[in-house]
C-alpha cells in the first residue's frame, strides 16, 4: 500500500513545541500516527537540591499558561510531605484562584486556540447581517452582542482588515477548506466572540489577580497557606471578584454555550461517527470541596468505554515508561524515577525515527493503560457517579442531541464538555465565596498555618494532584536532608500527549487514526482533532535524575509539552 | 532612634537634613562648639570684607533638628551611649562624628591679639576687625590662603600684604605648573601692596602684651603684622582618642562605622581603614554621610568609593579650575604633564596624564568642559597625549560653574533670562545648582545680580525654545512617517489604499484613551500625543515576528491581556503580528511559509521570547518540519530584523530555564546572537505595558528608547522596586510583616522582613502593576523575588528569605 507521510511541525494555537507526523494511505485516511514533544527545558533538575518551600516559585514555572495550577500542586506537594494543612481561607482563596483559571482557560482555549478550526474567517464577510442576528437568536434569547449595528461594526472591521491585504495572525489559514462546515453568519457570529472573548479573558485575569497578586506567574501562595489575607479582608475586593464572575457568566451563557451549540449542531455527524475517538480509557482524581462536604469533581477510572465498570482510582497504579521517549530507564514510580535524557535526534530530513525514540514527552501509565484526563474525563466521570453538578447539565445535551455517553469521546465530545465544564466552574465559583464569607463574619481571618521549620523531618515525601483545567496534574517531591532529593511532574498533557509502547499509541496518536484528510497539504482536520485536546506542551515534558553524568550525555528528566 | 551628630559645618548638616528626609520619625540632635547655627565655611571671606551677613551663609536646616550651641564634647561614653560636653550630657542610640578639622598653626596663637586662623566666623569677625593698617602676613598658600588674598586686596584695610610659600608654588604643592603659578603671581601682583615670597617661612618673631610686634622670616621683616595662619587642617577628633580607635582622624571602614558598632564618622574627622583617605571635598563628605546613613538604617548600600574632585578657585583677576581623579597620585614618577597655553587669552591648560589615562586637569582661565573631562576620568578612557592638542573639548556653554550638578555658565544665565530670575531663592523651582555643596552659590548670586533680565523678554525666550524643542522633535517624527511610508510592507499598502486600510482605525474615544495613556507611560508631554497617535497608526505597517523558544508562553498569555491597546486593538489595526505560534491560524507549513515570506519580503521587527538552549548542540529545542535547532532558527530570524526585542527573563540570559545547574545550557538571546544590540524587556513575565511602549517609542522616533547598562529601556527599568512601593511608608516607619498572615500582613506592612526583593530590583511594576492595575506581588502580600533581574532572581531572590540570612547560613 502507498504511503504518504505528512509532517506538522509546528502545531500553533497550542502552547509549546509540538510535532505531529502522520501517515496516510491513498485516500487520504491517516493509517498512522506520531506525537512529539519538541522541546526539553528540565525544570525538575532545576528544583534539585533547593529548599523544599522555594519549589512553588520555580515549578510555576513549567508554564505560563497553566501557571497557577503548577504552582498551587508544588506548594500542595511540599505541604503533603511535611503534614501541614492549609487553613479553610488559604484553600478556599486557592481554589477561587484555580477555578477562575478553569474558565479563562477554558473562554482563551475555545475562541483563541480552536475555534479558527471550525471558523473560516473570510466566511464571515460574506454574511448577512439581519440574517445573523436572526441565526444568533436560534442559539440564545438573549445573544451576546449580537445586535445589527454590533455585528455590521465587527464585518466592516474585518473587511477592511482583509482587504488593506495584510492578515497578520489570519494569514496563511485555511480559509475555504472543505472541512468548514459552518455558514458565513455563523462565522461572523464567532468571529464577533473571538474580539469579545479576549475582553472577558483580561477580566478573568483581573480577577485572578485580585487575590494572587499578577497572571500570568501569581505571586501568592507559600508553604501553609497563601499571603494575599488584606485582600481577602477587603470587602470591595471580593465585591470586584464577584462582580467579573456575574459579567463572564453572562458571556458563558449568551456566547460560548450557543457558540458551542452552534458547531455541535453543524458537526454532529462527526460527532456519531466517532471523529477523533481516542483509546478509551479515562481518569479523574476528582476534588474542590465546597460548603458542607460538596465536591465539584468526582474521581474514578474508566477503561476501554466500558461505562459500568467505573473503577476508584488509586496513585499506586501510576508508572511512567520511556522506550519511546529520549530518556534512559525503566518502568518506574513517579517518586524513585531514575530516567535520564538520551537523545536520538531526528532523521537527516529532519523527520522522527518512528521506529525508535521520538518524543521528550514520557508515557505515564494507569495499570499499563495509556489515559485520557480532561474535561471529558471528568465529565463522563461525573456522570457515571451520579454527581448533581455534571449529570443534569450532560444529560440535558444527550437529551437535545439524542447523544450516547460514547458520543463524547470524540473531538466535538471533548470541546462540548470543556464548555460545560466551564459553565459549572462559572457557577460554583459562587458557593466558594460564600464560605469564604461565611468564614470571615465569623471572625475567621487565618490565611496561614503556623510552622517552624527547623521542627519539620528532614527526609520526607509527598504529592499534589489536582484536576486542573486539562486534566489531573500530579507533582511529586522527595525531601532529604530539607533539600529536594527528587522532583516529578506528570501533567495532564504528559497523559495525553505520550507516545506509544509496545501495546498501544499514546491517547493524541490513537484519535487520529482512521481520519480522512480532504487535502493532505492543509490538514485541517488533524489540528482539531489535536487541539481538542487543548495541548500544553510547556507542562507535559519532564526529566529526571542526572545521577552524576554530565549535561553533555543529556541525562534530563523533565519535560512540557502544551 | 536617637541619632546625635557632633559637629556644625556641611556635613554634620547634610547628614541630620537626610536622615529627616529619610526617617521623618529619627530624633536628631546636632551638638556644635560654635555659638553660631551652623554655616558654609566655603564663603568665610564674605564675612572678612563683610559684603555679606552671617545669615546669607547659614546653611538649610531641617526645623525639626534639634541644635545644641556652645557645647564642646570631651569625651564619649560608649558603654552607657552618650557623649559629655563640659555642662551636659548627650544620650545616643546612634553617633555621628562630623566634627571636620581644626587648623595648624607653627606656634601657639591662643592669646595673641593680632594672630588668627582662617577656618571659622569668629576667625573672620576677627581678621575684619584687626587688619585695618596692618602688614597682613598670611603663611601657606591653599585654595583658602589665596582666596583670602584676593578678598583682602579688594579692602582698602590692609596696609600691605604678604603672602609666604614655603616652596616655589602657589595652590598646590607639587603638581602645578610654574608657568601657571607665574600667571597666579602676576594677576595678584597688579595690587602694589602684594608681596608674595617664595622658599621663605618664618624664622623669629618679637612678641609684646600678646602682641606680635614684628615677624622675621628667611627673607624678610614685617613690623606690625596681622598673620593668618593657613598651613593646613587636621581632623578634629581629640575628644574620640580615648574611647575609638584613631590615627590622623576616627578610623572607619568602608561603610564609615568605627572601631565602636553605633558610632560612625564622616567628613573630614574620618579616616578610611582601608586606604587612609581622608575627605577633603564637600561631595565627600556627602557620599560618606549616604554611606553611614544607609548603613545605619540597614539599607542596602555600596562602600565608600572616592569619586573625581571638581574645584575651582574664582578670585577677582582670574579662574582656576581643578579636576582630579582618585587615581592620582602626585608623587607617581609615570606622571605625564601636557600643557597648552594661550598667551592671548590668559590661559594655561594642564593635563597629567599616568599610563594613559587622565588622571588631573588644573587650568586657568581655561575653556575646557570640565564634565567631559571628568567622564573621560570616570571612564579611565584611554588618550595618547596627542589627543588633547588635536581635540579641544571646548566647553561651549561656557565655564562650569556647578560641578555638582553640572551647570554651565550660559545655560544659567538663560535660565536666569527665561525665568525671570532676580534672586538666589527664586532659583530654586528651576535648578538644584549652588544648593548641593555650596561652593558656587556666591558664583551664582553674582551671576543672578550681573544678569538683566525683562520680564516679557523671558516670556518670549521660553516660547521660543519650547517651540523650537518642539519643532525639532516633529521634524524627526515627521522624517520617521515618511521612512515609513517608503517601506513596502508585502501587504503592499499603496497611497491609494492606505486610506482604506487606515479607516479601519476605530478613531473613537477608546483609541484616544489609550493613545493618552501610553503617551504618559512613555513620560512624555501630552503635547506628543499627535504624534504617539501617528505612530500607532503606523505600527501597522510593520510586520512583528514573535519567536517562542525554550518558554512556557507566559509572556505570549500577558501579551494578550494587554490594555490600552488591547490585543484585538493591536493585532486588527496596529500592528501586524505576522508570525506568533500561539496565537496564529496556520500550523506547520503553512505557518513556515508565513514565516519565509516575512523574512525575505519585509523589514520586520523580531521579538523572542524564552531561552536558547545551547547544550546537546541546540537540539533540546527543535522548530518546523526540518527540524531546525532553536538557536539556528533565531540566528536565521534575527539576521534581517530591523531591531531584536528580547521579551522575559528567559530571553535576557535564560532566566529560571538556566538556574543552576542550567540543564540544557540555556542562555539570552544577545549571547545566543553574540550582540550587543538586543532591547532587554526582562520581567517573569513582562509586564505587556513594557513590550508595547518600547516598540511604540522604536517606531515612532526610529530609535531605540534611551537603554540603561543591561540594555533596558530606562522608561521602564529606571525605578528600584524598593523606591515606589506602596509599602515603602511602612518600611520608614519600621512597621514589618513579621510573619505570614499576622497583623501588620492584614494591615499591608512592609514585606521586607518576609524575604522581598524590591530593594534588589529594578522594574515599574509598583508604578503600572498587572492585569490593568489589579494588583502586583507586593499588594498581594507576597513580595519581590526581582524576577526581571535574569536567572539570578531564581538562584537567589525567589525565596521567602532575607539576603543577609542566606549568607549567613551559607
Amino acid at each position: 500500500m502507498n504511503r504518504k507521510k505528512i509532517i506538522i511541525d509546528p502545531i500553533t494555537r497550542i502552547e509549546g513545541h509540538l510535532r505531529i507526523e502522520v501517515e496516510v494511505d491513498e485516500d487520504n485516511v491517516v493509517k498512522e500516527a506520531w506525537a512529539s514533544g519538541q522541546l526539553f527545558r528540565g525544570i525538575e533538575t532545576i528544583l534539585k537540591g533547593r529548599d523544599p518551600r522555594d519549589a512553588g516559585l520555580i515549578a510555576q514555572r513549567i508554564c505560563g499558561v497553566c501557571t497557577n495550577v503548577h504552582y498551587r500542586a508544588s506548594i500542595s506537594a511540599v505541604e503533603n510531605a511535611y503534614k501541614i494543612t492549609p487553613v479553610d481561607n488559604a484553600e478556599i482563596i486557592r481554589n477561587l484562584t484555580t477555578l477562575s483559571l478553569f474558565v479563562q482557560d477554558h473562554v482563551v482555549h475555545y475562541y483563541h486556540l480552536h475555534s479558527l478550526d471550525f471558523v473560516d474567517v473570510t466566511g464571515a464577510i460574506e454574511a448577512d447581517i439581519s440574517k445573523a442576528v436572526e441565526v444568533a437568536k436560534t442559539f440564545s434569547d438573549s445573544p451576546f452582542k449580537c445586535s445589527a449595528s454590533h455585528l455590521k461594526g465587527i464585518q466592516e472591521k474585518l473587511k477592511k482588515f482583509i482587504s488593506a491585504g495584510r492578515l497578520g495572525l489570519f494569514a496563511n489559514g485555511y480559509w475555504g477548506h472543505e472541512a468548514y462546515k459552518l455558514s458565513p453568519e455563523e462565522n461572523l457570529i464567532h468571529m464577533n466572540h473571538y474580539f469579545e472573548a479576549l475582553e472577558i479573558q483580561r477580566e478573568l485575569s483581573k480577577a485572578i489577580a485580585i487575590f494572587a497578586g499578577k497572571t500570568p506567574h501569581p505571586q501568592n501562595l507559600i508553604v501553609g497557606g497563601v499571603t494575599s489575607v488584606a485582600d481577602m479582608l477587603n470587602p470591595d475586593r471580593l465585591n470586584q471578584f464577584m462582580f467579573i464572575m456575574k459579567e463572564t457568566r453572562g458571556f458563558i451563557k449568551r456566547a460560548y454555550l450557543p457558540d458551542i451549540h452552534m458547531v455541535t449542531k453543524a458537526y454532529l455527524d462527526d460527532m456519531k461517527q466517532g471523529t477523533g475517538r481516542g483509546l478509551g480509557n479515562f481518569f479523574a482524581s476528582g476534588g474542590y470541596q465546597f460548603g458542607k462536604q460538596q465536591m465539584l469533581f468526582e474521581s474514578g477510572v474508566i477503561f476501554d468505554h466500558q461505562f459500568n465498570e467505573l473503577e476508584p482510582f488509586n496513585l499506586d497504579h501510576i508508572t511512567e515508561h520511556v522506550n519511546r521517549s529520549w530518556y534512559e530507564g525503566d518502568e518506574v514510580n513517579p517518586y524513585k524515577s531514575k530516567t535520564e535524557p538520551f537523545y536520538t535526534d531526528l532523521n537527516d530530513d529532519g523527520s522522527l525515527k518512528t521506529e525508535g525514540k521520538y518524543s521528550w514527552v514520557k508515557s505515564p501509565r494507569y495499570k499499563g493503560k495509556a489515559m485520557e484526563v480532561g474535561p471529558l474525563a471528568r465529565m463522563m466521570v461525573g456522570y457515571l457517579k451520579d454527581s448533581p453538578i455534571i449529570k443534569p447539565v450532560m444529560q440535558q445535551w444527550m437529551d437535545q442531541y439524542k447523544l450516547e455517553l460514547i458520543d463524547f469521546s470524540t473531538t466535538m465530545g471533548r470541546t462540548v464538555t470543556r464548555a460545560i465544564e466551564a459553565e459549572i466552574c462559572n457557577e460554583y465559583i459562587f458557593d466558594f465565596i460564600s464560605d469564604l464569607i461565611e468564614n470571615i463574619k465569623y471572625y475567621n481571618e487565618e490565611t496561614w498555618t503556623k510552622y517552624q521549620f527547623e521542627d519539620l523531618p528532614k527526609t520526607s515525601r509527598g504529592s499534589g494532584i489536582y484536576e486542573v483545567p486539562r486534566g489531573v496534574l500530579s507533582h511529586f517531591v522527595d525531601i532529604k536532608e530539607a533539600k529536594i532529593a527528587n522532583y516529578q511532574v506528570i501533567a495532564p498533557t504528559t497523559w495525553n500527549a505520550s507516545p506509544r509502547d509496545d501495546k498501544q499509541r499514546g491517547p493524541y496518536e490513537e484519535s487520529m487514526i482512521g481520519l480522512k484528510l480532504n487535502d493532505p497539504n492543509n490538514p485541517l482536520e488533524v489540528l482539531r482533532v489535536v487541539h481538542s485536546f487543548d495541548p500544553c506542551l510547556a507542562c507535559a515534558v519532564h526529566v529526571m535524575d542526572i545521577k552524576g553524568k554530565t549535561i553533555a550525555e543529556y541525562k534530563v528528566n523533565s519535560m512540557c509539552a502544551i | 532612634m536617637r541619632i546625635l551628630i557632633v559637629g556644625g559645618g556641611i556635613a554634620s548638616v547634610y547628614t541630620a537634613n537626610k536622615i529627616k528626609e529619610l526617617r521623618p520619625q529619627s530624633e536628631v540632635v546636632i551638638v556644635s562648639d560654635e555659638s553660631y547655627m551652623p554655616y558654609d565655611r566655603i564663603h568665610l571671606c564674605r564675612l572678612v570684607d563683610k559684603s555679606t551677613p552671617l545669615s546669607d551663609i547659614t546653611l538649610e536646616l531641617n526645623p525639626e533638628v534639634i541644635v545644641e550651641l556652645n557645647c564642646k564634647i570631651n569625651a564619649i561614653d560608649k558603654e552607657s551611649k552618650r557623649v559629655i560636653s563640659e555642662h551636659a550630657i548627650f544620650k545616643y542610640d546612634k553617633l555621628i562624628i562630623a566634627t571636620g578639622s581644626k587648623p595648624k598653626t607653627l606656634f601657639n596663637i591662643k592669646h595673641l591679639k593680632n594672630v588668627s586662623t582662617f577656618r571659622s566666623a569668629d576667625d573672620s569677625y576677627k581678621i575684619a576687625d584687626e587688619i585695618k593698617d596692618k602688614n597682613v602676613v598670611i603663611v601657606g598658600v591653599g585654595p583658602i590662603g589665596l582666596e583670602l588674598l584676593d578678598t583682602l586686596i579688594g579692602m582698602k584695610e590692609p596696609k600691605s600684604i604678604t603672602l609666604i610659600s614655603q616652596n616655589d608654588r602657589l595652590y598646590d604643592d607639587y603638581t602645578i605648573d610654574h608657568n601657571i603659578v607665574a600667571l597666579m603671581k602676576q594677576a595678584f601682583s597688579e595690587d602694589s601692596r602684594v608681596q608674595i615670597l617664595f622658599d621663605d617661612a618664618i624664622i623669629d618673631k618679637e612678641i609684646l602684651d600678646n602682641q606680635v610686634l614684628k615677624v622675621i622670616t628667611k627673607h624678610s621683616t614685617i613690623e606690625d603684622p596681622f598673620i593668618v595662619f593657613g598651613v593646613g587642617i587636621m581632623p578634629n577628633i581629640d575628644f574620640s582618642k580615648e574611647t575609638l580607635e584613631t590615627d590622623k582622624g576616627v578610623l572607619v571602614n568602608d561603610f564609615m562605622r568605627s572601631s565602636d558598632p553605633n558610632i560612625y564618622a564622616v567628613g573630614e574627622a574620618a579616616q578610611l581603614i582601608s586606604s587612609g583617605f581622608v575627605a577633603g571635598h564637600v561631595k565627600s563628605c556627602i557620599n560618606q554621610a549616604d554611606v553611614a546613613i544607609a548603613t545605619i538604617f540597614e539599607q542596602p548600600t555600596e562602600p565608600f568609593k572616592r569619586d573625581i574632585s571638581i574645584d575651582a578657585l574664582k578670585v577677582s583677576s582670574f579662574m582656576l579650575n581643578d579636576v582630579s581623579s582618585p587615581f592620582y597620585n602626585p608623587k607617581d614618577k609615570a606622571n605625564e604633564t601636557i600643557l597648552i597655553s594661550s598667551e592671548e587669552e590668559n590661559r594655561i591648560d594642564q593635563y597629567i596624564i599616568n599610563q594613559d589615562r587622565l588622571v588631573r586637569f588644573i587650568g586657568i582661565n581655561t575653556n575646557i568642559d570640565l564634565l567631559h573631562l571628568s567622564q573621560m576620568m570616570q571612564k579611565q578612557e584611554v588618550v595618547d597625549p596627542s589627543y588633547f592638542y588635536q581635540n579641544r573639548l571646548v566647553g561651549e556653554r561656557g565655564p562650569l560653574v556647578c560641578c555638582c550638578e553640572g551647570s554651565y555658565e550660559l545655560d544659567l544665565i538663560d535660565m536666569i533670562k527665561e525665568n525671570a530670575v532676580t534672586s538666589f531663592s527664586e532659583l530654586k523651582p528651576f535648578t538644584k545648582a549652588g544648593r548641593v555643596c555650596g561652593r558656587c552659590k556666591m558664583m551664582i548670586s553674582d551671576l543672578i545680580s550681573q544678569t538683566p533680565i525683562d520680564p516679557m523678554e523671558a516670556k518670549r525666550l521660553k516660547e521660543e525654545r519650547q517651540k523650537k524643542a518642539k519643532e525639532a522633535e516633529y521634524a524627526k517624527i515627521q522624517a520617521r512617517i515618511q521612512k515609513y511610508n517608503t517601506l513596502h510592507p508585502h501587504n503592499e499598502i499603496s497611497t491609494g489604499n492606505l486610506e482604506s486600510a487606515l479607516e479601519i482605525f476605530d478613531k473613537n474615544r477608546e483609541f484616544n484613551k489609550w493613545v493618552s495613556m501610553l503617551t504618559a507611560d512613555l513620560k512624555l508631554h501630552p503635547d506628543y500625543e499627535p504624534l504617539v497617535k501617528e505612530g500607532v497608526e503606523h505600527l501597522n505597517k510593520v510586520p512583528i515576528i514573535w519567536l517562542e523558544l525554550a518558554d512556557c508562553s507566559g509572556n505570549s498569555e500577558g501579551f494578550i491581556k494587554n490594555v490600552n491597546p488591547s490585543v484585538e486593538d493591536l493585532i486588527l489595526d496596529y500592528i501586524s503580528l505576522d508570525y506568533h505560534e500561539l496565537l496564529m491560524a496556520a500550523s506547520g507549513d503553512n505557518s513556515e511559509n508565513a514565516l519565509n515570506s516575512v523574512i525575505e519580503n519585509d523589514q520586520y521587527i523580531l521579538m523572542v521570547e524564552g531561552a536558547i538552549p545551547l547544550g546537546l548542540e541546540g537540539k533540546f529545542l527543535r522548530i518546523g518540519s526540518k527540524g531546525e535547532t532553536g538557536v539556528d532558527l533565531l540566528k536565521r530570524v534575527a539576521k534581517g530584523a530591523m531591531a531584536v526585542f528580547a521579551i522575559g527573563s528567559c530571553a535576557l540570559d535564560g532566566g529560571v530555564v538556566a538556574a543552576a545547574p542550567n540543564p540544557t545550557g540555556a542562555v539570552g538571546v544577545s549571547e545566543a546572537l553574540g550582540r550587543d544590540d538586543i532591547i532587554n524587556l526582562p520581567g517573569c513575565p513582562v509586564n505587556p505595558i513594557n513590550i508595547v511602549g518600547s516598540l511604540l517609542h522604536f517606531l515612532m522616533f526610529d530609535e531605540l528608547p534611551k537603554l540603561d547598562a543591561k540594555n533596558r529601556p530606562e522608561w521602564a527599568y529606571s525605578y528600584r522596586i524598593h523606591d515606589n512601593c506602596e509599602r515603602r511608608g511602612h518600611y520608614d516607619m519600621d512597621e514589618f510583616v513579621e510573619e505570614w498572615g499576622d497583623e501588620g500582613a492584614k494591615k499591608g506592612w512592609c514585606l521586607f522582613h518576609m524575604g522581598c526583593k524590591g530593594p534588589y530590583a529594578d522594574l515599574n511594576c509598583p508604578l503600572v502593576k498587572f492585569n490593568e492595575g489589579t494588583s502586583w506581588p507586593v499588594q498581594a502580600g507576597h513580595g519581590c523575588i526581582a524576577c526581571g533581574e535574569g536567572k539570578i532572581a531564581f538562584d537567589k531572590y525567589a525565596n521567602h528569605r532575607r539576603i543577609e540570612e542566606e549568607e549567613n547560613e551559607s
